[in-house]
């Protein structure tokens, strides 16, 4: 069992929020949350780009009373992020291609700023699924209720997923050290 | 590596967005875009806060018009009807029913009729009671007729028995009269034909009149032997006899035909034993009432046959959501 302690979420400061404001601030959440998704730091780029334009159309409709700013952004990027892969999934169906991991580039960032090797290629080895809970409740620092609005699964099922992709992930990391 | 090492890595190591995308965004927000709350928006919930209530509100306003509109006049006005009613028509019918010559009038001012009327009359207490049997004793004085018997009880419950002949050609102004003291509730008029029983009478008068005559013819002849005489003598004796009686019935059966009987009773609605008439607000309450029924079952039996097209479209929606949960997980794993 983890002992997963987290830091309580961080208050966003200016009320009400403007929406350049708002993407300053959560410009950097969004990106890690879909580079975690996605593990590929291009695709990353793109789509918190497509999140934004998104949420730039959809400000009007945002609702402060119904949820904070970077749940609602978190939101778009996740369907973003679903969107795209469900279009990836049609042409790798398409293409009669078997599915196949990205292989990391030469020159690519990786998921985070100064991980250690294991840690990188374990993060990679999990799923999607597994990577997003991570992104939201350790990088990300949201709560579970919080988290669990967005995947749309209830708090206790967060914390099981986020328990097992972290065991899943020190496991892994073990095994690269013994071998 | 340890979990709590594992996490200050992973938190250490936060991505940070490349400078090119930060720019990206930078130019895609520099047009502030107008936020909610700014303007009004409807939503289903917002719609629901309203429609709900707004709905209620309309049923229970046509409920209470309904049941206004179908309480009908003033209580006093219903009282008035319920307890006049038909009875208030029947009193000029009746009393035309008692006026001689008059189209379906039950009289015949040729022949000798007994002629009896009953009213019960209502009024609203005690002294009215009184002021009441005092005002029918006048009437009937005036009339040229007079009081029988009488009989007030006053309280609560109070009430006046009365009852008094008046001239048969007063009956009618007595009926209509005496019906004014009060509210009618109930009222009953009886004709019987006595000029058969007068012609009966009259008849059996003459023929024992000319027996008397040819007795007494007989008995002045002077040729009659003793016991002859003293027979038609006694014989005399009883037709006279039976005459005085005939005019006396004769006499009797003439003047039951010259006065009319009423017999008045005035009560206040407790010693009647009267079912008080509700108020007009309860009436319109009751009628509300039945209106939010009969809205409460409409608005069941829409339920009942929309429910199934309901449930229908709450199951499509919940299998939409979780075949797209399940394709989301899919997705995640494949990833």
């Amino acid at each position: 069992m983890h002992a997963v302690t987290l830091d309580a979420p961080r208050p966003l400061e200016s009320a009400p929020p403007t929406f350049a404001a708002v993407a300053e601030e959560l410009l950097d959440d969004v990106y890690g949350y879909l580079l975690y998704l996605t593990k590929n730091w291009a695709l990353a780029e793109d789509l918190t780009s497509e999140t934004f334009e998104t949420a730039l159309r959809r400000w009007k409709r945002f609702d402060p009373r119904r949820g904070t700013p970077r749940a609602w952004l978190l939101a778009i990027a996740r369907s973003t992020a679903l969107d795209w892969f469900r279009a990836d999934s049609r042409r790798r169906r398409r293409e009669e291609r078997a599915e196949a991991r990205e292989p990391r580039t030469e020159g690519d960032p990786g998921l985070g700023e100064g991980f250690s090797e294991e840690l990188e290629e374990s993060l990679r080895a999990l799923s999607a699924g597994e990577r997003e809970v991570i992104a939201l409740r350790v990088v990300l620092d949201l709560d579970g209720e919080e988290t669990a609005r967005l995947l749309g699964i209830s708090p206790t099922a967060v914390s099981t997923r986020l328990h097992r992709a972290l065991t899943k992930l020190e496991e892994r990391m073990r095994h690269d050290d013994v071998a | 590596m340890t979990s709590p090492e594992l996490l200050h890595e992973l938190r250490a190591s936060r991505p940070q967005a490349p400078a090119a995308v930060r720019l990206r965004v930078r130019e895609l927000s520099a047009p502030e875009p107008a936020r909610a709350g700014e303007r009004f928006r409807l939503s289903f919930r917002r719609l629901a806060l309203v429609a709900v209530p707004a709905a209620a509100a309309l049923a229970l306003v046509s409920a209470g018009a309904i049941g206004l509109s179908r309480s009908g006049p003033a209580a006093e006005d219903l009282r008035l009807e319920a307890l006049s009613g038909e009875d208030a028509k029947t009193a000029p019918s009746t009393a035309e029913a008692l006026t001689p010559g008059a189209q379906g009038s039950a009289t015949t001012p040729e022949r000798a009729q007994r002629i009896g009327a009953t009213l019960t009359i209502e009024v609203r207490n005690s002294d009215a009671v009184s002021r009441a049997a005092q005002d029918a004793l006048d009437l009937t004085r005036a009339l040229g007729g007079y009081v029988v018997s009488s009989s007030v009880t006053t309280g609560e419950e109070a009430s006046a028995t009365l009852t008094v002949r008046v001239p048969v050609g007063s009956v009618q102004d007595a009926i209509v009269q005496l019906s004014a003291l009060g509210r009618i509730v109930s009222q009953q008029v009886s004709v019987e034909d006595l000029q058969e029983e007068l012609d009966a009478l009259e008849r059996r008068a003459r023929s024992v009149r000319e027996q008397i005559a040819r007795i007494t013819a007989r008995l002045q002849s002077g040729t009659l032997d003793a016991e002859t005489r003293a027979l038609l003598e006694t014989r005399r004796a009883a037709l006279r006899s039976e005459l005085r009686q005939l005019r006396q019935g004769i006499a009797g059966t003439e003047a039951e035909a010259r006065m009319a009987t009423i017999s008045l009773t005035v009560a206040t609605p407790g010693a009647l034993g009267a079912v008080p008439v509700p108020s007009r607000l309860d009436r319109t309450l009751d009628e509300a009432l039945n209106v939010l029924v009969w809205e409460g079952v409409v608005a069941l039996a829409v339920a009942i046959v929309t429910a199934p097209l309901a449930l229908l479209l709450v199951a499509a929606w919940l299998g939409r959501r979780l075949y797209r949960r399940r394709e989301e997980e899919r997705l995640l794993t494949a990833h």
